[in-house]
C-alpha cells in the first residue's frame, strides 16, 4: 500500500478521534482534512516503518491545539456547546449516564482528555499513545491515571465544572 | 506493548498507574499479579479498578462509533475530496513534463519544414533525429524491451499496419535492445535500438512511404551516418556512429534479411 492510501484508509479513525476530542463534529471533519492535507505534503517527514497512525494522530493534535488557541474558546455549560449538539448515543449504556460523561470529559483539561481518548476510545498502546502526544510513557501513564480520577470525581460529585471553558491547561 | 521500566512495587495507598495499566492490560505479568493480590485485599482499589473498567466502556460507547462495522462512517467526507484533485493535477504535469521532454528536443532538431519535405529525405532525418534524441538514454532507451521481443514485433506491426520484423545484428556484434513507437510523417513510425558490448548503439527506423522511390542513400549528420533506402512502400534508416563502409555492410544486409532488393545499389 503506497503512503497516500495509508493515509487514506486511517482517515475514518482520526475522524472518529477528532469528534471525540473537540465535540464537534464540523471541526472535526475540517481537522482530518486539514491533518491529511499536512500529511501528505510532509510525507517526506514521515520515517517508514515507523507508525502512521500516531505520527497522523500527532499532526492532528498539533491542528488542535492551534486552532484552539486561534478560536474563541467555548464555554461547557454554555447550552450552545458544540458537543451537546452530538448525537445522543444508543446502546450499551443509558443515554443519561452518557450525558453526564460527556459533560465531564469536555471538562477535562485537554491534555488528559486527549490521553483517555488514546487509550480508551482508540485503543492505542501506551507506547503509542506516548508517540503520538511526544511524551514519555511515563507521562502517559501518569496522566491517565489523573484524568481517570479526575472523571471518576466530575462523576460522583455532580455536575460543577470548575475548568469551565475549554482550555489547554497544565496538570493541576 | 508492556512497558517495564516502571517499578513494581505496590505502595501503601493504590498505586493508581499500576492500576490504571492494570485497566489496559499494558502491566507485565509480575505486576499484573500483584494488583490482583491487592485488589482481592483492598475494596477501595477494587472500586476504583471498577469505575474506570465502565468509564472506559462507558467512553467507548460515547465516542468509539466502529468504524470498520459502519461503513457509513467512512463516506462522510468532502464531496470532491481535494486529493484527487490534486492527483489530477499532479497527472497532468507529469504528462506535460514528459511531453516537453520528449518532444523538446525534437522541435530544437527539427526547425521549420524544409528538412521535412516529403520524400525519403524527410524520413531519413527523422530517423537521424530519433536517434539522437534516444541512444543516449540510458533508463528509458526503448518502450518496450528484447525481452518481450514476440510482443515488440506484434505490436509495432500493428500500429505500423503492416508485418515487420526485426533483422539480428548479432553477426555484427550488436544485440537488439527494444524498440519504440515514434510519430512519422505520414503516420506511425517504429524504431528498434541495437547495442553492442561497448555500448554503442544502432538504430532502424521504419516508415511507411507514399511514394515508392527505389533508393539508397548516405545522410551524415556530425559524427552520425544514416543509411536509408526505401522498399514496397516502406522506408528503412540505419543510424549509427560507425565507419560509412561498416554501417553499409550492416545495411546491406538489413535490407535483405528485410526482403529488400540491395543487388540494385551496387
Amino acid at each position: 500500500m503506497n503512503f497516500e492510501a495509508e493515509v487514506i484508509s486511517w482517515l475514518p479513525q482520526l475522524r472518529r478521534y477528532a469528534r471525540a476530542l473537540t465535540g464537534d463534529s464540523a471541526w472535526a471533519d475540517d481537522l482530518v482534512q486539514d491533518t491529511a492535507e499536512r500529511a501528505l505534503a510532509r510525507w517526506a517527514a514521515f520515517r517508514p516503518n515507523s507508525n502512521l497512525r500516531a505520527w497522523l494522530l500527532t499532526i492532528l493534535r498539533h491542528l488542535y491545539i492551534d486552532q484552539l488557541r486561534a478560536r474563541r474558546e467555548i464555554p461547557v455549560d454554555d447550552e450552545s456547546a458544540p458537543w451537546r449538539n452530538l448525537e445522543a448515543p444508543t446502546g450499551v449504556v443509558d443515554g443519561l449516564v452518557l450525558r453526564d460523561l460527556q459533560r465531564a470529559l469536555y471538562c477535562l483539561p485537554l491534555e488528559q482528555r486527549e490521553v483517555l481518548l488514546l487509550v480508551c476510545v482508540e485503543e492505542l498502546t501506551y507506547q503509542e499513545a506516548s508517540v503520538a502526544l511526544s511524551v514519555p510513557v511515563g507521562t502517559v501513564m501518569s496522566r491517565l491515571s489523573r484524568a481517570r480520577e479526575h472523571m471518576r470525581a466530575l462523576l460522583t460529585e455532580g455536575p460543577t465544572c470548575k475548568s469551565a471553558p475549554l482550555k489547554i491547561v497544565r496538570n493541576p | 506493548m508492556r512497558h517495564d521500566d516502571r517499578d513494581p512495587a505496590v505502595p501503601k495507598p493504590p498505586d493508581l498507574q499500576a492500576l490504571s495499566a492494570f485497566v489496559d492490560g499494558e502491566l507485565p505479568d509480575e505486576a499484573r499479579a500483584a494488583v490482583l493480590e491487592r485488589l482481592v485485599q483492598d475494596p477501595q482499589a477494587a472500586a476504583q479498578v471498577a469505575d474506570w473498567r465502565a468509564q472506559k466502556s462507558a467512553l467507548k460507547a460515547l465516542c468509539g462509533a466502529p468504524v470498520i462495522d459502519e461503513p457509513a462512517f467512512i463516506v462522510v467526507r468532502a464531496p470532491v475530496p481535494w486529493w484527487r484533485r490534486v492527483g489530477l493535477a499532479a497527472c497532468w504535469l507529469v504528462v506535460g513534463a514528459g511531453l516537453a521532454l520528449v518532444l523538446g528536443p525534437l522541435a530544437s532538431h527539427l526547425p521549420g519544414g524544409g528538412l521535412l519535405d516529403r520524400g525519403p529525405m524527410g524520413f531519413a532525418k527523422r530517423a537521424d533525429v530519433a536517434y539522437a534524441v534516444y541512444t543516449p538514454e540510458q533508463r528509458h532507451p526503448v518502450e518496450v524491451a528484447a525481452s518481450e521481443e514476440k510482443h515488440l514485433i506484434t505490436w509495432l506491426s500493428k500500429r505500423l499496419n503492416r508485418p515487420l520484423s526485426v533483422p539480428s545484428l548479432q553477426e555484427y556484434g550488436y544485440s537488439l535492445v527494444g524498440g519504440r513507437l515514434l510519430p512519422g510523417e505520414a503516420g506511425p513510425a517504429a524504431q528498434f535500438m541495437y547495442e553492442n558490448q561497448d555500448g554503442a548503439r544502432l538504430t532502424l527506423y521504419v516508415t511507411g512511404i507514399p511514394d515508392d522511390e527505389t533508393a539508397f542513400r548516405l545522410f551524415r549528420d556530425g559524427n552520425r551516418r544514416t543509411f536509408y533506402w526505401v522498399s514496397e512502400h516502406m522506408g528503412y534508416a540505419l543510424s549509427g556512429p560507425i565507419s560509412e563502409g561498416k554501417l553499409r555492410e550492416i545495411a546491406i544486409d538489413v535490407c535483405s534479411d528485410l526482403g529488400g532488393k540491395p543487388e540494385s545499389w551496387q
